[in-house]
C-alpha cells in the first residue's frame, strides 16, 4: 500500500515539483524557527546559578591623576567600608566590567593539554560568591590569603570544567591564559551563572581574584536588604557622589537590567516568529486550495474505483496518503539538509538542539498537510460514483 | 486592449472566490510586512526632527586604532579632545556640533529615582540641530566658554521632575549631584534618535579630563555644509587632517571617516572596508534577504496560478484555436496577474498601516511615529511589480504551450 502511494506519487513529480518544493522551503523555515525555539527553551530552563533580587551595581573610574597602584587599591577599600557600614547593605563586592545582565564582555583564550577554547575571564573579589549567592561544585571559593600565590588561583565554571576536564576531578589542576593569567591553578569550580540573560547559553568562563594588581574603574555590586528604599538610594547616591568626584553615577538594578536584557533577545525573535507565522498560514491556505483543486479534477478516477467497490473510507485515506507521500519527499530532502548542521556543527549548537528541531519541524509539516488534505479528500471521497462517471 | 483584460481579470477573480482570497491573502501580508519593515528603515535613516539637515551634514562617530606589529586594536568613540582640536577647526564644514554619547545618571525627586541621559555639548549643537523650544533657548558660546551651570531638558524630562506641564524655565535641576538652571525645554526625541537626550549641558561641566589628548573617547561631531557638494571636499580635508594626527607608538594606524548618517550605521558591520563603509554591500545583502523571503509566497502563488490555468484550458483553446499567438496569451496574463498583485497590493498597504497604527499606540518607543511616506510607497510599488512578474512568467509559459487539442478537449 505504501509502495503504491509513493509509486503514484513519484509518477506525478513534474506536476508536483513545485508543491514539493513549497513544502521543502517552509520545513527549512520551521526547522529554523524551532531550533530557536529549542535552544532557547533549554537555556531557559537550567538554573541560573545565582540570585539578582535586591542586588544592585554601578560602575566607576579612578579619580583623575590617582595613577599610584597602591592609593588605587586604598580607594576600592575606601569605598567598601563605606557602603558595607551602612545599615541597609548586606553583602558588597567588585568585579570588572563583566558583571551580570551587564553590557560588556571580556573573552580570552585558554590552553590546556595541547589544546585551547574561548572562555570568558571573570575578575572579582572574595565576596561575589555571597554577593550573588554563587554555588560551589567543587573546591573552595577565594580568600584573603589568595593575594599570595605560585599559580594564579582561579575558579572555574562548570561548562568549562565538562570541556577541559571532563569527567575528572578539576581541583589542582593547571590550565593556561597567555594573554591575562599565565599558569592558573584550578581551586575550584561553580554552578555556571547564567548572567547573559534567562534565554543565553552561559559560557565557558573563569573567575580570577581582583587582587592588588588590578588598577582600572571598577563595578561595585551591592546586595541590599529588603528594606532598602529610595530613601536609602538616594543617600547612597549622594554619598557615592562625593565620594567619587569624576563619574557620573548610575545605580541599577540587577532585576530590571535582567529584563531589559531579556526583552533585546526577544523582541527581534518574536518579530521573526510573526513573519515566519504569516509564511506558515500563507503555505496553509495554497496547500488547501491545490489540494483541493488536484483532488477535484480526478473525479472520473475516483468515481471509476467507487464504482468498483471501494469504500468512502479508504478513498479518503488514500489522497491523505497521497498527499503525506509527497510530502515525505520533501521532507527527506529537507532532513538531509538539516543534518548537516549538527554533522558541520554550524552555530555551535549541540545536536541534540537539531535533532529535536527537526522533528518537531516534521510533525509539523505533516500535520499542516494532513489538516490542508482532510477537507478535500472527505469532499472527494463523497462523489457519487453514477454522477462522476458521467461527468465526461 | 487592457480594457478588456482588465475585464476578464475581474471576471476570473470572481469565479474562483476561495482561491482569489488565498492570492490576495499572500500577496497582501507579504507586502504589509514588506512595508512595515521598510517603515521602520525609513525612519532610522530619513532626516527628521531634529536632525533636520541630514541630507547635507557628515559624522565623525568612530574611531579606530590599530598597531602596525602586532594584533592589537582599540575601537571606540573619538575623543572630545579629537572633535574640539581637530574636527571642529576643519575650513569645509559650516559648522560643527560636538556632543558626547551621553551617560545615564540618576536624579532623586520626592523619594522617586529618575534615571535620565545627560549629554555634555557645544553651542552650536543648537545650530547644526533644529530644535523646537517649548520654554526659552538653548545656551550660547559665552555660556559654554564661562562653564556656567545652566541645562536645556526635554519635555518628558520637565514632566517628570516638575509635574506635568509645570513650568520650569529658571528653576533649578539637579542630576549627577549638580545643579543646573534651566534656560530651555525642548520636544522630547525617541530613544532611538543618535542626539536624544533628557538633558543637555555644556561641555565644559563635563567631569571628564577634557585636555587629555587621547583619540578614543565618548564624543562625536556632526559637521553642517552648505551642500552636498561640498562632501569630497571636506572629506579629503579630512582625511589629510587625518594622516597629520600626531601618532600613539603602540597604535599607530588611525582609521576615522567622515560619513553620511546611512554611512555611521554600516560602518560597524564585518564589510565596511577603509573609505568604503559598505553601503552598497549591505543593499545587495539585504536584497537578497528579501528575495529569499519572497519566496515562499510567490512559490505558492505559482502553484495556485497553474492551478487556475487548467481551471480556464478550454478558454485558453479556443483563443488558441482562433489564432492567438503564445505571446499573446503570456503578456494577457502576466497583465490579468499584475492586476491581481496590485488589488493585494492596495488590501497591503491598508494593512500595514494599522499595522503601524497599532505600534505607534502601544508606545514601542516613546515619540516614535513610523507612518507610509511617498518613499515607502514606492518601494512597494516595486515590489508588487516584482512580486507579480515572478509568480506569473512561469504559469503564463506553461500556459502558453499547452497544445490546442488537449486545451480544448479538457473538460
Amino acid at each position: 500500500m505504501i509502495k503504491h502511494l509513493f509509486k503514484l506519487t513519484w509518477n506525478k513529480k513534474k506536476q508536483t515539483f513545485l508543491l514539493m518544493t513549497e513544502i521543502f522551503v517552509s520545513f527549512i523555515v520551521m526547522f529554523a524557527v524551532f531550533t530557536m525555539v529549542v535552544f532557547y527553551y533549554q537555556n531557559y530552563s537550567r538554573e541560573r546559578g545565582f540570585n539578582y533580587e535586591n542586588v544592585w551595581n554601578l560602575g566607576y573610574d579612578n579619580p583623575p591623576g590617582m595613577q599610584n597602584i597602591d592609593s588605587i587599591v586604598a580607594f576600592r577599600q575606601y569605598l567598601k567600608q563605606m557602603i558595607k557600614a551602612m545599615p541597609q547593605v548586606q553583602d558588597v563586592s567588585f568585579s570588572d566590567a563583566n558583571i551580570p545582565f551587564g553590557d560588556a564582555n571580556i573573552e580570552t583564550y585558554i590552553n590546556y593539554n595541547k589544546a585551547g577554547m574561548n572562555a570568558e575571564i571573570y575578575t572579582v573579589d572574595e565576596d561575589y560568591k555571597n554577593t550573588l549567592n554563587v554555588q560551589i561544585v567543587e573546591g573552595r571559593w577565594f580568600t584573603k590569603q589568595d593575594d599570595v600565590f605560585r599559580e594564579r588561583p582561579v575558579v572555574i565554571n562548570e561548562t568549562l570544567k565538562k570541556k577541559v576536564f571532563g569527567d575528572e576531578n578539576a581541583v589542582g589542576k593547571l590550565i593556561t591564559d597567555a594573554g591575562f593569567g599565565g599558569t592558573m591553578k584550578v581551586i575550584g569550580v561553580i554552578h555556571d551563572l547564567k548572567d547573559k540573560g534567562d534565554y543565553v547559553r552561559p559560557p565557558a568562563g573563569y573567575y580570577k581574584k581582583m587582587d592588588t594588581s588590578y588598577s582600572r574603574g571598577a563595578q561595585i555590586i551591592i546586595k541590599v536588604k529588603p528594606n532598602a528604599d529610595a530613601a536609602f538610594e538616594s543617600k547612597l547616591y549622594k554619598t557615592l557622589s562625593n565620594a567619587i568626584p569624576n563619574t557620573s553615577i548610575d545605580i541599577k538594578h540587577m532585576d530590571k537590567e535582567r529584563i531589559i536584557k531579556n526583552t533585546q533577545l526577544l523582541v527581534p525573535v518574536i518579530v521573526l516568529f510573526t513573519i515566519a507565522g504569516f509564511l506558515i498560514i500563507n503555505v496553509a491556505l495554497g496547500l488547501f486550495g491545490v489540494l483541493w483543486y488536484s483532488i477535484n479534477r480526478r473525479k472520473s478516477e475516483i468515481g471509476l474505483r467507487r464504482a468498483i467497490g471501494a469504500s468512502r473510507g479508504s478513498i479518503s485515506k488514500q489522497l491523505m496518503g497521497e498527499a503525506l507521500a509527497l510530502s515525505t519527499m520533501s521532507l527527506l530532502a529537507g532532513t538531509f539538509f538539516a543534518v548537516q548542521f549538527p554533522l558541520l556543527n554550524v552555530f555551535n549548537l549541540a545536536s541534540n538542539t537539531y535533532l529535536i528541531a527537526n522533528g518537531l519541524a516534521v510533525l509539523f509539516i505533516y500535520l499542516l498537510v494532513l489538516i490542508c488534505s482532510l477537507y478535500p479528500s472527505r469532499q472527494a471521497a463523497a462523489i457519487y460514483p453514477a454522477e462522476a462517471l458521467h461527468e465526461d | 486592449m487592457l480594457k478588456n483584460y482588465f475585464k476578464i481579470a475581474i471576471a476570473v477573480l470572481k469565479r474562483r472566490k476561495f482561491f482569489t482570497f488565498i492570492s490576495l491573502f499572500g500577496i497582501s501580508f507579504t507586502l504589509a510586512i514588506i512595508i512595515v519593515v521598510t517603515a521602520f528603515i525609513d525612519h532610522a535613516v530619513r532626516p527628521g526632527y531634529p536632525d533636520v539637515n541630514r541630507d547635507r551634514e557628515l559624522y565623525a562617530d568612530r574611531m579606530h586604532l590599530k598597531s602596525s606589529k602586532n594584533q592589537s586594536n582599540i575601537n571606540g568613540g573619538p575623543s572630545f579632545y579629537f572633535v574640539n582640536h581637530y574636527v571642529a577647526n576643519l575650513k569645509t564644514p559650516v559648522k560643527v556640533s560636538i556632543q558626547s554619547n551621553g551617560s545615564a545618571t540618576n536624579s532623586y525627586v520626592n523619594n522617586k529615582k529618575l534615571v535620565n541621559r545627560l549629554r555634555y555639548t557645544n553651542d552650536q549643537f543648537w545650530q547644526v540641530l533644529q530644535f523646537n523650544f517649548i520654554e526659552g533657548k538653548p545656551y550660547n558660546k559665552q555660556q559654554v566658554d564661562n562653564a556656567e551651570k545652566v541645562a536645556v531638558i526635554s519635555e518628558d524630562m520637565r514632566n517628570a521632575y516638575f509635574g506635568e506641564d509645570a513650568k520650569a524655565l529658571g528653576k533649578y535641576i539637579e542630576t549627577d549631584n549638580v545643579q543646573y538652571r534651566i534656560i530651555g525645554v525642548v520636544t522630547s526625541l525617541p530613544a532611538t534618535s543618535n542626539v536624544f537626550a533628557d538633558i543637555y549641558v555644556p561641555y565644559t561641566l563635563s567631569k571628564e579630563d577634557l585636555h587629555n589628548t587621547g583619540l578614543i573617547g565618548g564624543y562625536r561631531a556632526i559637521m553642517l555644509f552648505n551642500s552636498r557638494d561640498d562632501f569630497k571636499r571636506a572629506r579629503d580635508e579630512y582625511n589629510q587632517m587625518v594622516a597629520k594626527l600626531p601618532r600613539d607608538p603602540q597604535f599607530d594606524l588611525v582609521y576615522t571617516y567622515a560619513d553620511t548618517y546611512p554611512e555611521t550605521f554600516t560602518r560597524g558591520l564585518p564589510f565596511a572596508e577603509g573609505e568604503d563603509a559598505g553601503v552598497t554591500t549591505f543593499l545587495i545583502i539585504a536584497t537578497i534577504i528579501i528575495l529569499l523571503f519572497l519566496l515562499l509566497p510567490t512559490l505558492n502563488l505559482v502553484n495556485i496560478n497553474i492551478s487556475r490555468i487548467i481551471d480556464r484550458s478550454s478558454e485558453i483553446g479556443v483563443r488558441k484555436a482562433f489564432g492567438a499567438s503564445s505571446r499573446t496569451l503570456v503578456y494577457q496574463f502576466i497583465v490579468e496577474n499584475l492586476i491581481l498583485t496590485f488589488l493585494g497590493g492596495i488590501v497591503g498597504i491598508v494593512l500595514s498601516f494599522i499595522i503601524l497604527q497599532i505600534i505607534n499606540n502601544a508606545g514601542l518607543v516613546d515619540h516614535m511615529h513610523l507612518a507610509i511616506n511617498l518613499h515607502v510607497l514606492f518601494i512597494t510599488l516595486l515590489a508588487c511589480i516584482f512580486f507579480g512578474l515572478l509568480s506569473g512568467v512561469y504559469p503564463a509559459w506553461r500556459m502558453s504551450r499547452m497544445h490546442v487539442v488537449t486545451a480544448l478537449k479538457a473538460q
